[in-house]
């Protein structure tokens, strides 16, 4: 340690950081046994109480019959039928396929457009560094903000997008987005994706710079065409990050709430009313309690599915 | 060579155009909260900036500085809680080997994945029974759980970058080991832990559908406060900007002070 020079200090400290930390198994000390459980004691009674608790009893509530507006007690156990409810209910199949379809077409957008502005921005410089740093800020909005904001540039009289798409797509000229079910949808998910996409460029930034540049320059120097480049080195090499991308967003699309409710309550009639709103319309509108459990945890056992994915992924990556 | 010339100029323009989509709603909304009830139904880029936004969202009936205020007790009192014991926790699971640990790992961040509307309905329900709806000691309990996956998770990958040397001369100078985290640890791991600290920050001033279900008047934060401009009237828009200007600003401040570290905090040490 003595013997590094200066010059190469900063490297050195990069190095030791990437290496996993050693642990204190040569210490087996009495107290240290203690200790470490009482620290960990706190953080797991928060997420006890605030996590498995509340997803434990939404499962018991599933099997309940629980109007909330006619009682203020549970009802009766019902077995499933709050289940075969859900599942003979046509507008619970509109809330899946509308869910499917706004993780579908989220997930592809924001992946797509994140992967070529990071493929933008990731050669560095002075404006590539500066538009880095704006990537930050649809982050500090809140998504609440963010849906009225789009209400806002929506508005068929007033509002800037439709203005300007009006004006770009003459068709669509004086139209009212949000009434109009095709384009609410479109609305929404543009919102969507203008949240995310910066966040997940951020992600593949970190990724595409991290890798090997030697293939790709002996490719480039082969002359190879860009987009097999792209194709062929680029995105295989770059694989496990973009499986994190798409699994993260494939959840935080589950998961929309704010900016449906702030920009569409699920309208125009149910166009654009995710899984996520139907729940809470049942719960909170509706105040049908067992019903609202039973269709959260339809959601909840997907969701569960693609956490288990994305450990996966964190655990082979951090091994 | 000369296509190449052409072909940067064009990847040059794209790059601008993306930070024009970015920051277009955002300056958008940043005008509008200076135009006059006017203006702001017209689309109008230049206009007579007002200040009078500023003072009507702070008057009946939008009081806004009380749910200014709900939103900054709320956030702190998170923060207060959630750091140190994640701090606890995250120095607990990266320095020893514990029965059950990867469990408790991914829990904690496997919590992270479930629909806040899983979570609020029960709360929801045990709150209404305690005459605890519209408090922000609700609010602050259940808003912890969505910070706190985060908090150990950041706070531990600060943890893992700190050499094990110093750590271990304090405990053969006869420390103990909680002398080691207050003394040693913490001084050390101090800048991820104000990291940590203002992601839970943001992460609890945006909060939205916690807020709308547990509070109806009194323990109104900001962003369900936004919802008070849809009046009579119709939309106010050029106050519901201002409070939205209010809002965001502060948030963009703070998230620029931790953009370093905001992929890592995001995606909870998955992508470093």
């Amino acid at each position: 340690m003595d013997t590094v020079a200066g010059a190469t200090t900063t490297a050195r400290t990069a190095a030791i950081l990437a290496v996993p930390p050693r642990r204190f198994v040569r210490l087996p000390d009495l107290r240290d046994n203690q200790v470490k459980y009482l620290l960990v004691l706190p953080a797991m009674l928060v997420v006890a109480a605030t996590a498995i608790w509340p997803l434990a009893y939404s499962l018991l509530l599933s099997f309940r019959s629980w109007r909330l507006a006619r009682s203020p007690v549970p009802g009766p156990f019902i077995g499933g039928t709050n289940y075969e409810q859900a599942f003979t209910t046509s507008e619970f199949w509109l809330s899946v396929g509308n869910s499917a379809l706004f993780v579908l077409l989220s997930v592809a957008a924001t992946t797509a457009l994140a992967l070529g502005l990071a493929l933008l921005l990731v050669r560095g410089g002075l404006l590539r560094r500066s538009v880095q740093s704006l990537l930050i800020l649809p982050f500090a909005m809140s998504p609440a903000l963010v849906g009225i904001s789009w209400r806002f540039l929506f508005n068929p009289e007033f509002g800037l997008f439709a203005a300007m798409f009006g004006t770009l797509i003459p068709p669509l000229a004086g139209i009212n987005w949000l009434s109009t079910p095709a384009l609410a949808f479109s609305a929404l998910l543009m919102a969507d994706v203008w949240a995310w996409t910066p966040f997940m460029t951020l992600i593949l930034i970190g990724g595409l710079a991290s890798l090997p540049q030697d293939t790709i320059e002996a490719a480039q120097i082969d002359g190879s065409p860009a987009w097999r480049i792209l194709f062929g080195i680029i995105i295989p090499q770059l694989r496990p990050v973009l499986v994190v991308v798409i699994i993260l967003k494939t959840i935080f699309a589950l998961k929309q709430f704010d900016v449906i409710f702030m920009l569409t309550q699920g309208g125009p009639g149910h166009a654009t009313q995710t899984l996520v709103y139907y729940a809470y319309l049942n719960g909170f509108k509706y105040y049908d309690m067992g019903y609202a459990a039973a269709v959260s945890w339809l959601m909840v056992v997907p969701m569960l599915g693609l956490t288990f994915l994305y450990i996966k992924f964190v655990f082979r990556r951090a091994a | 060579m000369k296509r190449k010339g052409g072909w940067g100029r064009v990847q040059d323009g794209l790059v601008v155009l993306a930070a024009i989509v970015v920051l277009l709603p955002i300056v958008w909304i940043a005008l509008a909260a200076f135009k006059t009830s006017v203006d702001v139904f017209e689309l109008k880029l230049f206009f007579t900036p007002t200040l009078q936004n500023f003072a009507t969202i702070f008057e009946p009936p939008y009081l806004i500085h009380q749910k200014l205020l709900n939103s900054a007790i709320v956030s702190i009192c998170v923060v207060l809680i959630s750091i140190p014991l994640a701090t606890c926790a995250a120095y607990s699971f990266s320095r020893f080997r514990m029965r059950g640990e990867r469990a408790m790992l991914v829990t904690i961040l496997a919590t992270q994945f479930v629909p806040a509307v899983v979570i609020v309905l029960p709360f929801f329900l045990m709150f209404r029974s305690l005459g605890m709806l519209d408090t922000r000691p609700a609010l602050i309990l259940v808003d912890t759980a969505i910070v706190m996956p985060f908090a150990v998770w950041m706070i531990k990958g600060f943890v893992d970058g700190i050499p094990l040397e110093t750590e271990e001369a304090a405990l053969v100078d006869g420390s103990t080991r909680l002398q080691v985290l207050r003394r040693v640890v913490l001084p050390m791991a101090a800048p991820g832990i104000i990291t940590a600290a203002i992601f839970a920050f943001i992460i609890s001033w945006n909060e939205f559908l916690f807020a709308l279900i547990l509070t109806r008047r009194d323990a109104v934060t900001l962003p369900v406060g936004l919802q008070l401009f849809n009046g009579q009237e119709g939309m106010q828009w050029h106050l519901l900007s201002a409070a939205g200007l209010l809002i965001m600003a502060p948030m963009i401040v703070l998230a620029l002070l931790v953009q370093k570290h905001f992929v890592q905090g995001m995606t909870m040490g998955a992508v470093r």
